[in-house]
């Protein structure tokens, strides 16, 4: 029998290289500004829910005091889900919200 | 309030008379938010109905039972306060902390509520009725407490 080549078959390649953020759609744990939480609070929750160092936590912090909102983090919905709960626990004012 | 010493499992805080009492006063408030105050979303309201809402209540109305459990329980321990000179001292477990921040958070963020949720500047103790002071006491002691936390535990 001739050796010859098998028509190769390709992957889908569109279908194959789709990332899993894209399967899953993206969610944002949103934190919105208020006049009650304490600066220092703030920034004590944000480092204990996410494991922050104390810099970034104060980042984050600043922009809700100054911009009126932070995104805290661009996750699964489970995990965003879990984040807001966690944040809430703490009567912080955060949201979870669909990634445009 | 003020940190006496601390270690890797606790610290311990001496406490002024009246500092002792506004915080006795100030924990028996607890919860003062009320149920379903927080919103899980804003702008999934209208795909989302009611799930994550509903979730969100559930889980909030039994962290709230739980906080308040062991707050009775917390408060109810023989020599939780212990008289010392003037004031009373006593000690917190470092696993404790978390959970006493977020009860203050509570009482002060739910006596603002009260107040009608005012920015900063409507906040003036001299132009607040009888009524309404009260609820500021009550705001700026659970905040003087959590910043003495704050600081101490750090």
């Amino acid at each position: 029998m001739a050796n010859v080549a098998e028509p190769l078959v390709l992957p889908d390649l569109e279908k194959e290289t789709r990332t899993k953020d894209e399967l899953e759609p993206a969610y944002l744990v949103v934190c919105w500004n208020d006049p009650v939480n304490l600066m220092q609070y703030v920034t004590h929750v944000f480092q204990k829910v996410f494991g922050w160092e104390r810099e970034k936590a104060e980042h984050h912090m600043m922009q809700v005091h100054e911009q009126g909102q932070s995104v805290l983090a661009r996750v699964s919905l489970e995990k965003a889900e879990f984040y807001v709960h966690q944040l809430q626990k703490y009567t912080l004012h955060a949201t979870l919200e669909r990634d445009a | 309030m003020k940190r006496v010493s601390a270690d890797d499992q606790a610290v311990l805080f001496q406490l002024r008379a009246p500092e002792h009492d506004a915080l006795l006063d100030l924990l028996q408030t607890y919860p003062v938010v009320p149920p379903a105050h927080q919103t899980v979303s804003k702008n999934l309201k209208n795909t989302h109905p009611t799930d994550y809402q509903h979730l969100l209540d559930e889980a909030l109305a039994e962290q709230r039972a739980a906080n308040q459990k062991h707050l009775h329980a917390w408060l109810a321990t023989p020599g939780r306060f212990q008289r010392h000179k003037a004031g009373f001292r006593f000690t917190l477990q470092r696993t404790d902390s978390e959970w006493l921040l977020q009860v203050l958070n509570d009482i002060r963020v739910g006596h603002w509520l009260r107040l009608g949720s005012p920015e900063p500047g409507e906040l003036k103790p001299q132009t607040l009725d009888r009524e309404k002071l009260p609820a500021w006491l009550m705001m700026e002691m659970s905040g003087f407490f959590q910043m003495s936390l704050l600081e101490a535990l750090e």
